[in-house]
């Protein structure tokens, strides 16, 4: 992990899939992300995290493009968010989200929630979207429960669901934001496990959580961030034995001894 | 006050009373099923911001709930006759109904639309929606659910507003029962006939939109 870290750093040839430069974000008067420049690869794991208000959420809903940066370059898959409607659109069919609400839609079946964006969307044959649906269900071992609605499951069979929602997408990059944070204590460890295994599939994940104990399993690195800036960026090992900043000190020791 | 209120009269005259009955039940369901397209189609306009269109829904849905149900009845049905557009007087009377139950089912779904959270929207726009597959896939499914019991209640002021069609000369309930007391004195047996006959078909219409109400909350009981 760190030699892909490493790699990361160092561009290492291939292009970012992810690139950020410069990016500021206002809500009315309130700056949000304070010049923001970061470069996520092919492959790579990225934790972001930091105190709330910090402008984590808001970063990574910039990526897809629900909130709209004002300044700076913001390039997803080769894409530039430029704020047309035809780059929003080929954005976010590249990148999937995974939302601390889970977000499913209420009136459809579990299986109807995973194949309404490829069928609609992607204009994929129904047998195929279903097919599709059905493996990842298989992957986050909720398969038995294709025929049920959302209300009818647990919320973390829920945001497994919504994983495999946006895997049935087939995206380039994964966001997830908070995605334990409105979970029961002991619905976490069945969602984390979701997502380490979708990490060791090879996808690109940027996440924005406080689940240190991911973090230092499968992050290639970890982005602190404090008052709408990047504050701190290092591999885990690093980052949570010898923190640079006193700020991402005094958050791990918030966070780490209770 | 030596008025002998005879059932008798009301069975005598059930078979013309059943013919005005099924006049307004037809002119009330044709109505309600238009002012329900129109209140979907007119929420969905404004939800979509579509331009200039979605300033005539807004006036129109103003313009009706503004002014009196048989003025409107009285400006399409003369109205469109003196501008050489004779129109009979029961789809007179169903323009006017769908248009005054359209304005009310706008403002209905359209508190629908807005109930709707904004997590799902964003789901939607995670997941490369247009605002048309939102409309479609997200909206009109969750926001008529939740405007159901409110178009229900302008679908009750439809069937009942009927009524008013009697001063266009559509023979339905209110106009049979006027005719015959206009013959014959007998009004307590005649409004209260009618009167029943109304209550029994707001009933049905309710139980109707109650079991539909039923179906459709299905996903959401755990």
């Amino acid at each position: 992990m760190t030699a892909s870290a490493a790699t990361a750093e160092g561009a290492g040839g291939r292009d970012p899939i992810v690139s950020l430069s410069r990016v500021n974000k206002w809500f009315g008067d309130f700056h949000a992300i304070k010049g923001i420049s970061l470069q996520v690869n092919q492959g790579e794991r990225v934790v972001i995290c930091g105190p709330s208000g910090s402008g984590k959420s808001t970063l990574i809903r910039c990526i897809n493009g629900l909130e709209r940066h004002q300044e700076g370059d913001l390039t997803v898959n080769g894409t530039r968010l430029d704020g047309k409607s035809a780059s929003l659109n080929e954005v976010r069919r590249k990148v999937g989200m995974v939302f601390q609400h889970f977000n499913l839609f209420p009136h459809m079946t579990v299986l109807k929630n995973l194949t309404v964006g490829p069928t609609w969307i992607l204009g994929r044959p129904r047998e195929e979207a279903k097919e599709t649906a059905l493996a990842y269900l298989r992957q986050v071992r909720i398969e038995d429960q294709a025929y049920k609605y959302p209300a009818q499951l647990s919320g973390g069979q829920q945001q497994r669901v919504a994983i495999a929602r946006a895997l049935c997408m087939k995206p380039e990059v994964m966001l997830f934001d908070e995605p334990t944070s409105a979970l029961d204590p002991e619905m976490v460890k069945e969602v984390l496990n979701t997502m380490i295994e979708l990490a060791g599939t090879g996808m690109t994940m940027i996440c924005v959580t406080h689940e240190m104990g991911f973090a230092r399993e499968v992050a290639d690195r970890v982005v602190f961030m404090d008052e709408g800036k990047i504050a701190e960026e290092a591999v885990p090992s690093e980052f949570f034995s010898a923190p640079k900043s006193g700020r991402a000190k005094a958050f791990l020791d918030q966070i780490l001894v209770h | 006050m030596n008025y002998a209120f005879s059932f008798v009269y009301i069975v005598e005259n059930l078979p013309v009373l059943f013919d005005g009955f099924m006049v307004t039940v037809r002119v009330s369901v044709i109505s309600i099923a238009i002012a329900s397209l129109i209140g979907i189609a007119g929420a969905a306009v404004r939800l979509l911001k579509v331009p200039v269109l979605s300033q005539v829904v807004g006036a129109y849905v103003h313009f009706i709930r503004s002014t009196p149900l048989l003025p409107q009845i009285f400006f399409i049905f003369y109205g469109l006759a003196s501008v050489g557009l004779p129109i009979s007087s029961f789809w007179a009377g169903v323009f006017a109904l769908s248009l005054w139950g359209g304005a009310y089912n706008v403002e209905n779904v359209r508190g629908g639309f807005l109930s709707i959270s904004k997590g799902l929207h964003e789901a939607a726009d995670s997941l490369a929606f247009g605002p048309l597959h939102y409309l479609w896939l997200v909206a009109v499914p969750l926001g008529v659910r939740v405007s159901l019991p409110s178009m229900l209640n302008t679908s009750v002021s439809v069937l009942k507003n009927s009524a008013y069609l009697q001063a266009i000369g559509l023979a339905e309930l209110t106009f049979v029962a006027m005719d015959k007391v206009s013959l014959e004195f007998r009004t307590l047996e005649m409004f209260a006939a009618i009167g029943v006959m109304y209550l029994v078909l707001v009933l049905a219409l309710s139980i109707a939109v109650r079991r539909l109400e039923n179906v459709l909350q299905k996903p959401f009981r755990p």
